[in-house]
């Protein structure tokens, strides 16, 4: 699914969504969807050179996409917890597209809910992260898991617009 | 257990089995009806279907629709398994024939929790 502007008068993510609530979203699907034990830190370390994305789209008053992203190494990692794989087994590109989109899916729906208004939900995307809109409308927590560089953002649609661009000024 | 991810799948499928269920996997609502027709051939009918909200091709709430209009699987215990959180939602998948609403991220315990709800949790699990 594509992204199109959508004329609205959503605020943007950053007034919906403080990263407290990103991150107690990310204590509650840690746990239960990769592992006993297990949850994202909140402490950034160095981006890799390379990175792949998993993705939802958020279609309503407030349109954008919940993004993860981490190197493809991590990405690996994640997908044996997540599908409970032990060695000597070894996951392929669409357990990594199926295991990290879900992630994004849990995390993307869990989002979802406690934004204003009716919203849907798209369908779990791996790949090269969608660009994102304005720059106030992205809320990032940038930080790791098992020591390993992970963020999780949630950015506005390109061109999407929002109140304080489209209301017009009072004579 | 219906769901697009394989992921989900096996998580359900892993907690379920160790409660003594044999589990049989569809991947979105369409494949599960199918496999439900195939089964009722062969004179199996599920105890519970497990039903992701969205999903391609037909996604969980046309699922609910789809098995509450037929009077052969009136037996068959429908749970939502999905992020999808809002009341409305709920309201409106409870309204079409759903029994139970579980919302992901959940824990095993939660998920027994729903079935000895639904009085679907076997005597030695309970015990």
């Amino acid at each position: 699914m594509t992204l199109s502007a959508q004329a609205g008068t959503a605020q943007p993510i950053t007034e919906l969504l403080d990263a407290e609530t990103v991150q107690s979203i990310a204590d509650e699907v840690w746990p239960s969807l990769v592992g006993d034990g297990e949850a994202f830190v909140p402490v950034p370390v160095p981006p890799p050179a390379d990175v792949v994305s998993a993705w939802v789209d958020i279609l309503g008053p407030w349109t954008g996409s919940v993004v993860v992203t981490c190197a493809p190494a991590t990405a690996e990692a994640l997908t044996e917890s997540v599908l409970m794989m032990r060695p000597p087994s070894t996951v392929d590109a669409e357990d990594v597209a199926d295991a990290l989109g879900e992630l994004a899916n849990v995390l993307g729906g869990n989002i979802k809910s406690v934004l204003p208004g009716e919203s849907r939900l798209g369908l779990p995307q791996v790949g090269a992260a969608p660009p994102r809109g304005r720059l106030d409308d992205v809320r990032s927590l940038v930080g790791q898991w098992r020591g390993d560089f992970l963020t999780i953002t949630v950015q506005g649609a390109t061109g999407a617009q929002h109140a304080e661009r489209i209301e017009e000024k009072p004579l | 257990m219906i769901d697009d991810s394989r992921a989900m799948r096996r998580i359900v499928g892993t907690i379920l089995k160790d409660f003594g269920y044999d589990v049989r996997e569809a991947g979105d609502g369409r494949q599960a009806l199918d496999a439900l027709e195939e089964g009722r051939a062969e004179g199996w009918v599920p105890d519970l279907c497990c039903i992701d909200w969205n999903m391609p091709v037909m996604d969980g709430l046309q699922f609910v629709f789809a098995v509450r209009a037929n009077p052969g699987y009136r037996q068959v215990t429908l749970m939502m398994v999905t992020t999808e959180s809002e009341t409305g939602q709920i309201v409106k998948a409870l309204a079409a024939g759903a029994h139970e609403y579980l919302i992901k991220p959940f824990t095993a315990d939660a998920l027994r929790d729903k079935l000895a709800l639904l009085g679907l949790l076997p005597e030695e699990v309970t015990a």
